[in-house]
């Protein structure tokens, strides 16, 4: 065999490569695996949760806020645990960022809640002063986008396999189930049933009539979404 | 003479009046030089004699050895290879560098490896033992002072950097109770402190003076009273028919059975923490990332809030 590979230039660079990449393929490939598996407790997003993680994107929120906890004290002290990389297992894409003008918003939902979204949303400076964060009003007036967040949950479904309509063990033993709607219809009614949850802990009368006539606002998704973040 | 073995000498002498220059430049060879300098410069001499000789060796074997011993059976178009014995200490070092993979592959790299979370577990545990060391017995004043500025990152987003709950969006915890609070949790109960019965909402209520469920008017007066520090006589009997029954007649709570109304005390503020809350003004989330310690001292900073 040797003889006979040394006689054949190709099939021996072939050889050499397989051989030094041997040492990377059993290091790497079972560990990266592993970590890309979701870690227990991590969960689909909601059709609701991703029109607010599209909401996230359209106005680069990403641009100031970060999804990342590093390991140090000092971060783990503020934001909760560092991240695993198994967290982000449903993020396509991840919302890593690069720079933090704001904070961390990797577990914001641990900390802040619907109302404080809501005031911090409409004046920022109001609840936090000195916030450079501009206000974002208009998204108590723009809708939301369903159907769009309905095609990506079809499309992560069929390519990825994320596990919708499936029972996910949670941290604390019990198993969850995150719905997939058959048609955009029902997931639009779905939706709604998750917006009108959060309404009820809203004060702005018109982003309560909205979703009381069947309407949801792009800050009832994204308030979805932020609350997720756990 | 052999080329080699001249050369070898030019290169050995040319060195050593480098270093003598060098050295004495630096004050090493004369009278003030001390033994260390000199032992170095002995050092030095040394190294480049034994230097000059080996490599001299090497170079005069390549010149003169001559391949021989038994060739192997494989040709390569013409190319051989000598069946010779391995050389002692190359095969030495070989099987030293086999026993070495061996335990580096089993006990080296997995035991003594560098990780990035092992260094951040140490820190934690470092500090947090640094921190229990430090403020065993806290004070009054440290636990407020340490409760204060724990105040400003976890709490004052919501609850100002005042604590006055910035114009309603949150609790004001200048004041233990404001009226729209005392009558939305006897509207609607209360059950998130983790006392083990939750109390009821009005439907639950009776008032032992009229041997009835309270009423609104009855609502109104108990939440100015109650909210009004409990003083005057308008809601006093609706207190003392209703609320003392849990909360005590002098609103100050029972273990186990009723928070403190009358003003916050640190086991409130520990139970609020640790559950969360949900009422009037708007939901506040558990926050069970703090710290024994740092709740004691929040609860001391909250409950001098309203002093």
């Amino acid at each position: 065999m040797f003889h006979w590979l040394e006689k054949h230039p190709f099939f021996f660079a072939v050889a050499i490569f397989v051989t030094i990449a041997f040492a990377g393929l059993i290091e790497i490939l079972p560990n990266f695996a592993q970590a890309s598996q979701p870690v227990v407790g991590t969960k689909p997003y909601t059709t609701l949760e991703l029109a607010g993680r599209h909401v996230y994107i359209k106005n680069n929120c990403m641009g100031c806020h970060s999804q990342l906890i590093r390991p140090f004290k000092s971060e783990t002290d503020r934001y909760g645990h560092y991240s695993l990389s198994g967290e982000y297992a449903y993020d396509r894409p991840f919302l890593w960022g690069s720079k933090r003008t704001g904070p961390d918003l990797m577990r914001v939902g641990n900390y802040r809640t619907t109302d404080w979204h809501e005031n911090h949303m409409k004046d920022p400076a109001a609840v936090v002063p000195g916030s450079i964060m501009p206000a974002y009003r208009w998204m108590f007036k723009n809708a939301a986008d369903i159907d769009t967040a309905y095609a990506e949950q079809i499309t992560v479904n069929k390519v990825f396999k994320t596990p919708y309509n499936t029972e996910i063990p949670m941290a604390d033993g019990t198993k969850a189930t995150v719905p997939l709607a058959a048609t955009v219809d029902e997931a639009k009614a779905a939706a709604l049933v998750e917006a009108k949850v959060i309404a009820a802990d809203m004060k702005d009368q018109d982003v309560k009539d909205a979703v009381a006539a069947g309407q949801i606002p792009e800050i009832v998704a994204i308030i979805a979404y932020l609350n997720s973040l756990k | 003479m052999n080329k080699t073995v001249l050369a070898a000498i030019i290169v050995v002498i040319a060195m050593l009046g480098f270093t003598y220059v060098a050295v004495g430049m630096a004050g090493g060879m004369g009278g003030e030089g001390d033994w260390v300098n000199k032992l170095a410069v002995l050092g030095a001499v040394v190294l480049v004699i034994v230097t000059s000789f080996v490599v001299t060796k090497y170079v005069r074997q390549m010149q003169n050895d001559r391949a021989g011993g038994k060739l192997a059976d494989e040709n390569w178009d013409g190319i051989g290879e000598y069946k010779n014995e391995l050389p002692f200490g190359w095969a030495v070092i070989f099987l030293g560098l086999v026993i070495w993979a061996v335990w580096y592959f089993l006990a080296g790299y997995p035991v003594n490896a560098y990780s990035q979370i092992g260094e951040y577990n140490e820190e934690v545990a470092a500090h947090d033992a640094k921190f229990e060391a430090e403020h065993a017995n806290m004070d009054d004043e440290t636990l407020k002072e340490m409760g204060g500025s724990i105040f400003i990152v976890q709490c004052a987003p919501c609850h100002g950097l005042q604590a006055d709950g910035i114009d309603g969006k949150a609790a004001n915890l200048n004041v233990r109770l404001e009226e729209k609070t005392v009558k939305h949790v006897i509207n609607n109960g209360q059950g998130m402190l983790g006392f083990p019965a939750p109390m009821p909402d009005r439907n639950g209520l009776m008032n032992v003076n009229t041997n009835a469920l309270i009423t609104d008017a009855e609502i109104d007066a108990v939440a100015k009273y109650v909210a009004g520090g409990m003083k005057g006589t308008e809601g006093a009997d609706v207190f003392a028919g209703t609320c003392a029954a849990c909360h005590g007649a002098d609103g100050k709570g029972m273990e186990m059975v009723a928070p403190s109304i009358a003003e916050f005390n640190p086991t409130l503020v520990a139970d609020v923490l640790k559950h969360g809350k949900k009422g009037a003004i708007g939901a506040m989330p558990a926050f069970n990332n703090l710290t024994e310690a740092q709740v004691k001292a929040l609860g001391a900073y909250v409950t001098d809030l309203s002093k």
